[in-house]
C-alpha cells in the first residue's frame, strides 16, 4: 500500500482490517501482497524457491507486466511485414535494407506471432492465469460452503451504514431483518439464540467470482482452439482461371500450408470449376472505378462422381463444402495468347494470368513463356486503354478497351536449367530483344515477329480469381470459449459481492432498540451498491411493524434523510 | 443503390448545426465556470468529516457539487439523495442559468448529432460508418450520448468543457480535414457484420473517449490534490478546484471503463467472426487487428492494475490513457498509412 490516497479513493481499505472483509474470496490481490513481499525460507531452499518462483509467477504485478510485454511484443509483427501474410513484402524489405534485415530476421521479427519469444510470453501469463484461477476456484468454493462472516462489532464504521429505532425487541428486530435478507436471497448467519449480542451477517453475489474464473478460463479455452486449429487445420490458395476446373489435391494447389499433424492425404477430394467471374464497377461520380460487387459463379462436387452442384462464392459469402470453406480473396485478368514458332506451329495457346500492378485501374503484368518456339514475351495488360503520350494507360478497371503492351524476347528460356522459376517472371539473360519499343495489341490482333521467328496473337481476355480454401477444426470452439469468455466477463462486472449486516442494541429509554445497517461491496465495478443498500435499508426499516423512518444521523444515505 | 442526395445534404446540415450548437455548450460549460456560482468552499470541503466523504462518493459528483449548492451555506453538509435520476433536472436547474444552458445545448447538439448520422445512414442505405470520416462522426456521436447520460446521472457539469470539448475538436477536424460525400461500399464491406463489428467498435471508442478525458482530469485532480496536501498550493483555489474530487473521478473513470470494455472484447469478437467469413481467417494479426489486440491487452492491464498494490490511483490511468492512445494510433496511424486488410479509411 504505497499509495498515499488509497483510504481515500478506496473505501473498503478502511475496513479491511474488519473481520468484516476478511476472506472475501479477492485471492489475487492478496496473492499480490503475499507474493511479492516475502522471502524464501532459507531452511528448505529448493522447494522454497520453487515457492518463491510459482508465487512471483502467479503475482498480479508479474500477471501486468506480462500483459505489457505481450502487447509491446505484438507491435512489430503491424510495422514489419510478416512471412505469414505477406512473403514477397519481407523480400523486398531485405533488398531496401540488407543490413538490419538480418539482424530483425534474427529476433524473429519478420515472424513475430511464431517466435520463441512471444510464445514464452503468453504461455507464461497463462501459467501465471491457470495458478491464480485454480486456487481461486477452490476459495470459491470453500466460500460457498462457509457461512458469511459474523457482523462486526461497530456498523458505522463501514462505507455504508444508517441506524433506527425500533419498538421490537432486539432479537425480534434483527429477525424482521433477516427475514427480508433471506427473502432476497442473501446466504444468512445469525447469533447464536442464547447470545446477549443481536445480529445477522448476509452475502450475496458469488456469482461475480464465477463470471471472474469462467472468463479467465475460457481465454484458456480460446488458445487451446488456436493452438488445436493450428495443429489440424489447413489453409491453401489456388488460382483459377474461367473455364478451368482443378481438385483439392497438394499438386494442383497453388500454395498449401497444412497444420502439424495434417499430410497431403487428408484434403477433402471436391473438386471445383470457374464458371464465370464478374466484376462490377461504379460508372461515375466521385467513386468511379470502385468495385461494387464481385462474383464468382462456380460448379462443384464433394467427392468425384457425387452430384454437383453451383454456387456464387462472393467476398463475404465463401462455399461451404463438407467442413471446408472456399473464399474468394483476389481476381484478375487472363489475357488468352496464340504463339506460333518459326515452323508455324502453335507452341503456345493458353489464358495467361497477369498480376494487377495498380489495384484501381487493374493495370496487370505478365510474362507469356512459349519453350517449344524459343520465344517469351512480358507484357503489361490494359483494361481500358487510352493512349498517353505514345503509350497507353488504363483509365477504368473493367475491360471495356482491353489491350496488351508486348516485348518479346528469342532464345533459352532457362527452363531446364534445374533452377526454378516464377511463371510471373521471364529470365532474360540468355534472350536477344526482338523490337526496340513495346508492341501495342489489341484483341485479334496478331504480331508478326521480326526475322521470321514466329508470331503471337491476342486472342481474347478471360479472367480469373484467387481462393483460399480452409479448414479449420479449432474455429467452433473458439467461438463458443469467446461467447463465455464475454458472458464471464459480463457477469464478472454487473454482479457484486457484497455483505449487509443487522446489529440490534437495547434502546436507552428502555423499551424497543436501536437497530443499525452496515454494508460494504468488494467489487462494485460497475457501481450501484449504494443506492441497493439504501434500498435495502428502507426496506428492513418498512419491515418493522410500526413503519419506523431510519433516523437520518450518521452518515446515512437513506432517501428521504 | 444510389445516394439520396436530399438524406445526404440533410445529414451536412445537421452536423454543422450539431458542431455549432456543441461549441455554444462548450462555451456555456466555460461560462459555468468563469461565472458560475461556486460548488464548494475550500471551508465547506475541509469541514466534511472523512466518513461523509466516502459515504457520498458512490454519487459522483452529486456530493461534491449539487449537494453543497442546494443546501443552504451554514447547513451541515447532507448527502444529495441517491435516487439517481428523479432530482436530476431538479438540480441541473438550480445549478445556475449556465448549466442549465449547457446542459440543453449539448443534448440539442446530440440530438441534431443523431439526426445528421441517422440522415446519412438513409442516404446511403447501410449503416453509417463505412470509412474514416463517418467512423469519427458516430463516434463523437457516441460520446456526447454517453456524456448525455453521465451529465444526468452524475451531475457532472464541471467535464462538459472538457468532454464536450474534446467532441468539439475531434469533430471539427474530421469535417475540416476528411469529409467524405455519401457514396456505396467497396464489396468488402457489404456485410451485415458492418453494422455489428463496426457499431460496437464505435460505441467502445465513444467511451473510451470518455474514460479518457477523466482520466486526464483525474490526473489533474490528483496533482492537485497531493500539491494541497504538501502545502504548495491553496486549496479550493482556482478552476481546478471546481472539477470533481480525485477519488470521484477515478471511480467514474473505472465505471467508464467497466462499460467500455465488454463492449470492446464483443466488437473484437464480431470483427473475428466477420474475418472468418470475408477473408478465410478468424485471427490473422493483420495490423490493424494486432492494435486491436494491444489495445485490449492494455486496457485488461488497468482492470488488473485498479485491483494491485502499487499500481492504484495515477499509475493505473496512465495505464488506460496509454490504452486509448493505442486506440488513437490504430485509428490515426495504422488504418491510414500501413496497408493491411483493414484499409478502408478513406482517406487519400
Amino acid at each position: 500500500m504505497t499509495d498515499v490516497h488509497a483510504p481515500q479513493s478506496q473505501p473498503e481499505s478502511v475496513a479491511a482490517e474488519d473481520e468484516a472483509t476478511h476472506s472475501f474470496g479477492e485471492g489475487t490481490t492478496g496473492a499480490a501482497e503475499s507474493g511479492t513481499g516475502r522471502t524464501p525460507e532459507p531452511q528448505a531452499a529448493n522447494a522454497g524457491w520453487l515457492r518463491w518462483g510459482w508465487r512471483q509467477l502467479t503475482s498480479m504485478r508479474t500477471a501486468l507486466i506480462l500483459l505489457f510485454l505481450l502487447a509491446l511484443g505484438s507491435i512489430p509483427g503491424s510495422i514489419l511485414p510478416q512471412e505469414g501474410t505477406d512473403p514477397a513484402s519481407v523480400q523486398q524489405y531485405y533488398t531496401s535494407h540488407p543490413g538490419l534485415a538480418p539482424w530483425l530476421n534474427h529476433l524473429g521479427l519478420f515472424n513475430v506471432f511464431a517466435t520463441p519469444w512471444f510464445a514464452a510470453i503468453y504461455l507464461l501469463l497463462f501459467a501465471s492465469l491457470v495458478g491464480c484461477v485454480v486456487p481461486r476456484t477452490f476459495r470459491l468454493v470453500g466460500s460457498a460452503r462457509t457461512p458469511p462472516p459474523r457482523a462486526p462489532r461497530n456498523l458505522a464504521r463501514l462505507p455504508q451504514s444508517s441506524s433506527y429505532s425500533s419498538a421490537l425487541s432486539p432479537a425480534a428486530a434483527v429477525e424482521g431483518a433477516a427475514a427480508v435478507l433471506g427473502g432476497q436471497r442473501f446466504r444468512l448467519r445469525r447469533s447464536a439464540p442464547d447470545s446477549p449480542d443481536h445480529w445477522v451477517s448476509a452475502e450475496k453475489g458469488y456469482l461475480r467470482e464465477v463470471g471472474n474464473l469462467l472468463f479467465h478460463l475460457s481465454l484458456l479455452g480460446v488458445l487451446l482452439s488456436i493452438a488445436a486449429g493450428g495443429l489440424f487445420g489447413y489453409k491453401a490458395d489456388k488460382l483459377l482461371v474461367e473455364g478451368q476446373t482443378f481438385a483439392n489435391t497438394t499438386s494442383a494447389l497453388d500454395e498449401f500450408h497444412p497444420g502439424r499433424l495434417v499430410s497431403g492425404s487428408d484434403l477433402a477430394p471436391f473438386t471445383l470449376t470457374l464458371n464465370k467471374f464478374t466484376a462490377n464497377y461504379i460508372e461515375s461520380g466521385q467513386s468511379r472505378g470502385q468495385p461494387s460487387n464481385f462474383d464468382a459463379d462456380v460448379t462443384y462436387a464433394s467427392s468425384p462422381g457425387a452430384k454437383p452442384g453451383t454456387y456464387h462464392i462472393r467476398i463475404n459469402d465463401p462455399l461451404s463444402v463438407d467442413s471446408l470453406k472456399v473464399y474468394l480473396i483476389g481476381h484478375g485478368y487472363a489475357p488468352e495468347f496464340k504463339v506460333t514458332g518459326a515452323n508455324g506451329k502453335v507452341a503456345y495457346q493458353e489464358a495467361t494470368p497477369f498480376i494487377p500492378a495498380n489495384t484501381a485501374t487493374f493495370l496487370s503484368d505478365g510474362v507469356v513463356k512459349a519453350p517449344d518456339a524459343s520465344l517469351g514475351f512480358m507484357g503489361v495488360f490494359v483494361p481500358t486503354a487510352i493512349p498517353v503520350n505514345g503509350t497507353v494507360e488504363s483509365i477504368f478497371p473493367a475491360a471495356d478497351a482491353p489491350a496488351v503492351s508486348l516485348i518479346g524476347y528469342s532464345g533459352n528460356l532457362g527452363l531446364n536449367s534445374g533452377v526454378p522459376q516464377s511463371v510471373y517472371q521471364l529470365d532474360t539473360t540468355g534472350m536477344t530483344k526482338l523490337s526496340g519499343s513495346p508492341y501495342l495489341l489489341l484483341p485479334g490482333q496478331t504480331w508478326k515477329l521480326p526475322g521470321g521467328k514466329g508470331s503471337i496473337t491476342f486472342v481474347g481476355v478471360k479472367q480469373w480469381v484467387s481462393l483460399a480454401i480452409t479448414y479449420d477444426p479449432g474455429q467452433v470452439p473458439a467461438l463458443v470459449c469467446g461467447i463465455l469468455a464475454l458472458a464471464g466477463l459480463l457477469i464478472s462486472f454487473f454482479v457484486r459481492r457484497r455483505r449487509v449486516f443487522v446489529r440490534a442494541v437495547p434502546a436507552a429509554s428502555g423499551s424497543g432498540s436501536v437497530v443499525t445497517v452496515g454494508g460494504l461491496t468488494r467489487s462494485d465495478a460497475s457501481g450501484g451498491f449504494e443506492e441497493e443498500f439504501a434500498e435495502l435499508a428502507t426496506e428492513i426499516a418498512a419491515a418493522e411493524p410500526d413503519h419506523n423512518k431510519p433516523d437520518p444521523g450518521n452518515n446515512s444515505e437513506v432517501p428521504g434523510a | 443503390m444510389s445516394v439520396n442526395l436530399g438524406f445526404a445534404q440533410a445529414s451536412s446540415d445537421f452536423l454543422t448545426a450539431a458542431l455549432l450548437i456543441y461549441s455554444l455548450a462548450v462555451l456555456a460549460f466555460a461560462g459555468d465556470y468563469a461565472f458560475g456560482r461556486p460548488r464548494r468552499t475550500a471551508a465547506a470541503k475541509a469541514a466534511v468529516p472523512a466518513t461523509a466523504q466516502l459515504a457520498t462518493v458512490g454519487a459522483g459528483s452529486a456530493g461534491g457539487g449539487s449537494a453543497s449548492d442546494t443546501a443552504a451555506p451554514a447547513a451541515p453538509v447532507v448527502p444529495a439523495a441517491p435516487t439517481p435520476r428523479a432530482g436530476a433536472f431538479k438540480a441541473i436547474w438550480e445549478a445556475g442559468p449556465w448549466v442549465r444552458a449547457a446542459v440543453a445545448l449539448s443534448m440539442l447538439g446530440t440530438l441534431a448529432h443523431v439526426v445528421a448520422v441517422t440522415t446519412r445512414g438513409l442516404a446511403v442505405h447501410r449503416a453509417p460508418w463505412g470509412n474514416m470520416y463517418e467512423f469519427i462522426t458516430a463516434l463523437t456521436c457516441v460520446a456526447a450520448i454517453f456524456f448525455c447520460y453521465i451529465l444526468i446521472r452524475y451531475r457532472a457539469w464541471p467535464l462538459g468543457v472538457f468532454v464536450m470539448g474534446a467532441v468539439v475538436i475531434a469533430l471539427g477536424l474530421a469535417e475540416a480535414l476528411i469529409n467524405t460525400p455519401a457514396g456505396p461500399l467497396v464489396p468488402a464491406l457489404q456485410s451485415y457484420w458492418l453494422s455489428i463489428h463496426v457499431t460496437a467498435m464505435t460505441l467502445a471508442t465513444g467511451i473510451f473517449f470518455v474514460a479518457a478525458v477523466l482520466g486526464i482530469m483525474y490526473l489533474v485532480a490528483e496533482r492537485y490534490r497531493k500539491r494541497v496536501a504538501a502545502g504548495k498550493a491553496e486549496p479550493g483555489n482556482g478552476l481546478i478546484a471546481r472539477i470533481p474530487s480525485a477519488a470521484q473521478l477515478d471511480k467514474l473513470t473505472y465505471r467508464t471503463v467497466v462499460f467500455g470494455f465488454p463492449v470492446w472484447t464483443f466488437g473484437v469478437m464480431a470483427g473475428a467472426i466477420w474475418a472468418d467469413q470475408a477473408w478465410g481467417r478468424y485471427w490473422g494479426w493483420d495490423p490493424v487487428e494486432t492494435w486491436a489486440f494491444v489495445t485490449w491487452v492494455i486496457y485488461a492491464a488497468y482492470l488488473h492494475a485498479r485491483a494491485t498494490a502499487g499500481w492504484r490511483g495515477a499509475r493505473a490511468h496512465y495505464i488506460q490513457l496509454v490504452a486509448f492512445a493505442t486506440l488513437m494510433v490504430n485509428i490515426f496511424v495504422i488504418q491510414i498509412f500501413i496497408t493491411g486488410m483493414h484499409s478502408y479509411a478513406g482517406v487519400s
